[in-house]
């Protein structure tokens, strides 16, 4: 009663826009896990619609999340930076120790009864907010010892996810240190700097074998897919495959061949733009990148209408990390960027990941609709 | 400032964003729009497994319908490879129960000739209790299954064998030009006789059925199913009892003669091998066709052992795979007199009434040495006509028409007695309906020469004597022909000139026993054969046989010739290094016949001796089929004669 009476009320100005959208994708989302997973689950005599169930449960899971991140105002979430950053620092060390559990050479999950829960996603949030509150004290123009400041702040979360190894994830951090960093006011020559130093970072860390065999085949294939058949390439060969073979107009749903014959590894997962591609083809792929499109266009408007520095950044943050995420997540399964663990934002199956998206949003939302309060 | 540098700084994050999203839609354009079609034929090869099962075979009739080739169904116990690898408890409980080592079982399930999405059979054949108690255990035994097999049998055993062939699964060689017609690695196909020159009908075709399989093989479900066709029937000209007396009254005669002796060496015979053939002068079709030694073609039927084939290949055992009907190369000996007495009458060299007075040799007069060659056994025939001649089968008679036509090359040519031979059929493929057929040669100059150059060591010499016109005159020297060229020869004189292609197969069925095609006889070509030239010739022949003076007279004695006229005649080839082959060639009934029955034993002696009561035998059992004669053929008793 007080919102319709109180023109700056944030519930007013709750960008619905951005709502729909985030739901709508993660609505196609749960769809297409359903329809790489069916048909798999039925002929090993499983329930076809556990990851369904699953994958529906995360999204009503996120979206709460991101109503109750919305609510809080988010100048009040700033109070609390220095906790949820040194928590989630904290969490990251005790993943690595023997209480994490590991997973084709990667140490990244608790395990949680049948769930497991991979703090490195929830820390992007953490780091986002950490540095947009490190830096929107610069207002506008960050010197250089503020940027080391900055840079201090983002390393120890990335150098924590580096040893997993995780470099899809230190990617994803890396992007969103840049991203955020130009947005306050870093000097041109500091990005570029910057820019080149993590190119090099990622290529020392492939080089000097910081990366188990299978995860820097992965990287490296999408170089020569012709290369190897029976490994690595495999994985973008028939991924490749499956969405080519939508053609214009797509097989139809639950009708893909490649998506309903698994030959697409870890399809309802990082490949479940595959799935997309093969059964709704050009059109549905190019509405799914319109609708998400429609999403980061609200992110990046919400960024520049936000009402201080801290909360703008924290829209260019989530908007780094959610644009990264998409891009390298989608651009890997057509083979013009590396294979990496990245899931698609608000697609892929898994819990920690849909949560720290619809965390995000809410971030972005909360900023929004307080933008005159 | 602040603000303006912020909001710069922004739409340059909001350039980056966007050209990050121009090219993923580029790259969704390229492979989706652009590169679709290529994908979307990989995609396919992908999901589909198309999987074979090879349809029965068409089984193998005699004229009146008996069966001579035909499938047996087995039972088999099979294996689904995914659900046993997961599951390999069960090979060792599989083990128990057939009494077989795991080991082996491993090596049949890997056998490639399988696709991955058809179940492997692990043991064929197995007893009828086995396959019932896997189905009642089948909870101890997931992914084995039981199913029916068919496969190839011949139920007479070694009866016709070399004419029925036999089957095995094709080699790199017969796969690769048979590709095109659905031909698969582990099929069945026919590898000798009719099993192999009607392959395309007896195969059939073979089911299909496509699956979807996933990335891992497992098959989903089936997109489609094109059943089996099974082959059709062959009915053969054949006539399974004529084959059996045939077969028997060979068998019979190669035992008896290797139980006599041979006047020349002293030894007993060494009989390796012969063959009987029976043929309707009338069309060419075959009405048996047998060759001894023998084999069970059902041997072959789940592939033969190397060890087994060592054996059947094995000199010492004659090769009894050989069909010596039409692969026996032999020198015809005195029924080769059929084609010189038809060349002297045709070139009107001799009237039949012209006479030689046979003192028993005959000697040429050459230009360095003089020659002189004998009637066998130094017979004195005195003066004897082209029908005598032939009856009591006298040499000189020919040695004289030899001389006469070589005297008279100018004349006739240097080879009329060749032309006329090679007219009637011999010295060249009949084109029988059967694969592997030896051409043989009728020897003549111009061969002589031939050979001289290709094998000088074999042939050392490149010329023509007149000896050697004697030699050709009386079926000796180096002509061979086959057992079947010299029957179809005499049955295109019998019939009036008409060279057939003898034919096994007479049509082809469905498998609900209607004629879907005759196979007619085919004529190769007509020559021309005057009463004039045929009479004293057949005269010739019947006398060989009702005549007491005729070489095969004692073989005859007591067939009910009256009823059943039989004509024919002796010969006794000279090989050597080896025994004399003894050949009898006969038609019945002599005045219009309806059966030609050619025997030929290796190594056995005169062919008054051997081949003729073979025959005899042969035309005893055929008079009981004609309703002619009464008593059954008696056993073949070995006759004393002269050729």
């Amino acid at each position: 009663m007080q919102a319709a009476r109180n023109p700056a009320a944030p519930l007013r100005h709750l960008d619905l826009t951005l709502v729909l959208s985030t739901v709508g994708i993660a609505a196609i989302g749960v769809l297409m896990v359903y329809s790489s997973t069916r048909q798999k689950q039925g002929t090993a005599g499983l329930d076809p619609a556990f990851y369904l169930k699953r994958q529906a449960l995360y999204v009503v899971l996120g979206v709460l999340a991101m109503t109750v991140v919305a609510v809080v105002d988010y100048r009040h979430i700033r109070d609390f930076v220095p906790i949820l950053y040194t928590g989630a620092a904290l969490t990251l060390l005790l993943v690595i120790s023997p209480i994490g559990t590991s997973s084709r050479g990667t140490q990244a999950w608790f395990q949680i009864g049948s769930f497991q829960f991979q703090p490195s996603e929830v820390s992007k949030v953490a780091l986002v907010l950490a540095l947009a509150a490190v830096c929107a004290g610069a207002r506008g123009s960050l010197d250089t010892p503020g940027l080391l400041v900055a840079l201090g702040v983002a390393f120890v979360p990335m150098a924590l996810i580096l040893v997993q190894p995780d470099l899809g994830t230190s990617m994803v951090f890396a992007a969103v240190v840049i991203a955020v960093l130009l947005v306050a006011g870093a000097r041109p020559r500091h990005i570029a700097v910057l820019s080149l130093l993590g190119v090099t970072a990622i290529v020392l860390v492939v080089q000097l074998g910081m990366l188990k065999d299978f995860q820097r085949d992965r990287l490296t294939a999408f170089l020569d897919p012709q290369s190897d058949t029976q490994r690595s390439s495999y994985n973008l060969r028939q991924s490749q495959i499956a969405i080519a073979a939508g053609g214009v107009a797509g097989r139809g749903l639950f009708q893909g061949t490649q998506t309903n014959l698994s030959f697409v590894p870890e399809q309802h997962t990082d490949f479940i733009f595959t799935a997309v591609g093969e059964e709704l083809g050009f059109v549905g792929g190019v509405s799914l990148l319109g609708f998400f499109g429609l999403m980061v266009w609200r992110i990046w408007r919400a960024a520049v209408l936000a009402r201080d520095q801290f909360g703008r950044l924290v829209c260019v943050g989530v908007l780094a990390m959610l644009v990264f995420q998409i891009f390298e997540n989608v651009g890997m399964t057509m083979g013009i960027t590396p294979i990496t663990g990245i899931p698609l934002p608000f697609m892929s199956y898994g819990g920690s990941a849909m949560i720290t998206s619809f965390m995000g949003m809410g971030l972005v939302l909360n900023v929004h609709m307080r933008r005159f309060s | 400032m602040t603000q303006d540098s912020s909001r710069l700084r922004l739409g340059v994050l909001g350039m980056v964003v966007l050209s990050l999203f121009c090219a993923l839609l580029a790259r969704l354009w390229y492979l989706q729009v652009l590169a679709a079609p290529t994908f979307k034929v990989e995609a396919q090869h992908n999901s589909v497994a198309v999987v074979y099962t090879e349809a029965p075979r068409g089984r193998i009739l005699d004229r009146n319908g008996k069966v001579l080739a035909d499938n047996r169904v087995v039972l088999a116990l099979v294996a689904h490879r995914d659900e046993v690898a997961k599951k390999p408890e069960v090979l060792d409980r599989l083990s128990g129960l057939l009494g077989v080592p795991v080991d082996e079982i491993n090596r049949r399930i890997a056998d490639e000739r399988y696709t991955l999405f058809k179940p492997v059979p692990v043991a064929v054949d197995v007893p009828k209790d086995t396959l019932i108690y896997v189905r009642e255990h089948q909870v101890d035994f997931p992914g084995i299954e039981g199913l029916q097999l068919t496969e190839r049998v011949y139920p007479n055993g070694t009866l016709a064998a070399q004419v029925l062939g036999t089957v095995g699964e094709i080699n790199d060689d017969e796969l690769a030009p048979r590709k095109a017609q659905g031909y698969k690695a582990g099929d069945t196909i026919g590898k000798s006789g009719i099993e192999l020159t009607y392959e395309s009908e007896l195969r059939g075709q073979p089911e299909i059925a496509k699956l979807e399989v996933d990335s891992v093989g497992r098959v989903q479900r089936s997109l489609g199913l094109q059943p089996a066709v099974q082959g059709n029937d062959i009915r053969l000209s054949i006539d399974i009892d004529i084959q059996r007396v045939a077969e028997e009254s060979l068998e019979q005669g190669l035992t008896l003669a290797r139980k006599s002796t041979d006047f020349l060496t002293g030894k007993v015979f060494t009989a390796p091998g012969g063959t009987v053939v029976v043929t309707d002068p009338r069309d060419g079709s075959v009405l048996a066709m047998a060759s001894n030694p023998t084999f069970d073609p059902n041997e072959f039927t789940n592939g033969i052992s190397v060890k087994r084939f060592a054996q059947l290949n094995d000199p010492a055992g004659h090769y009894p795979l050989n069909n010596r009907a039409i692969q026996g190369l032999y020198a015809p000996g005195s029924t080769f007199k059929l084609a010189t007495s038809v060349a002297a009458l045709k070139a009107g060299m001799i009237a039949p009434r012209d006479t030689y007075n046979d003192l028993g040799s005959y000697t040429v007069t050459g230009d360095e040495r003089s020659s002189t060659f004998t009637n066998a056994r130094g017979a004195r025939n005195g003066l004897v006509n082209v029908t005598k001649a032939l009856t009591v089968s006298s040499d000189v008679f020919f040695y004289w028409l030899g001389e006469r036509f070589w005297d008279g090359r100018a004349k006739y040519g240097t080879a009329a007695i060749q032309d006329v031979a090679r007219s009637l059929g011999m010295g060249d493929y009949t084109d029988i309906d059967l694969p592997f057929e030896s051409n043989g040669r009728v020897a003549d100059p111009a061969g002589r020469e031939k050979l001289h150059k290709d094998y000088p060591e074999a042939f050392p010499y490149p010329e023509w004597y007149t000896g050697d016109n004697l030699n050709i005159a009386v079926g000796q020297g180096d002509t061979a022909i086959t057992p079947l060229q010299l029957a179809n020869s005499y049955a295109t004189f019998i019939n009036g000139g008409t060279v057939y292609a003898p034919r096994v197969a007479s049509a082809v069925l469905n498998h609900q026993g209607q004629e879907i095609r005759k196979i007619d006889p085919k004529v190769v070509r007509r020559t021309d054969l005057p009463a004039g030239v045929r009479d004293p010739i057949l005269a010739g022949f019947r006398g060989v046989v009702s005549d007491p003076l005729g070489t095969g007279f004692n073989a005859f004695a007591g067939f009910p010739l009256g009823a059943f006229p039989v004509a024919g005649k002796t010969g006794t080839a000279e090989v050597a290094g080896k025994q004399d082959t003894s050949l009898f060639t006969a038609y019945a009934p002599a005045d219009a016949p309806r059966y030609v029955v050619t025997a030929v034993l290796e190594e056995s002696g005169l062919g008054a001796s051997a081949a003729a009561p073979v025959v005899r035998r042969v035309l005893e059992a055929i008079a009981v089929k004609e309703g002619i004669a009464t008593a059954p053929p008696g056993a073949v008793v070995r006759v004393d004669g002269h050729d």
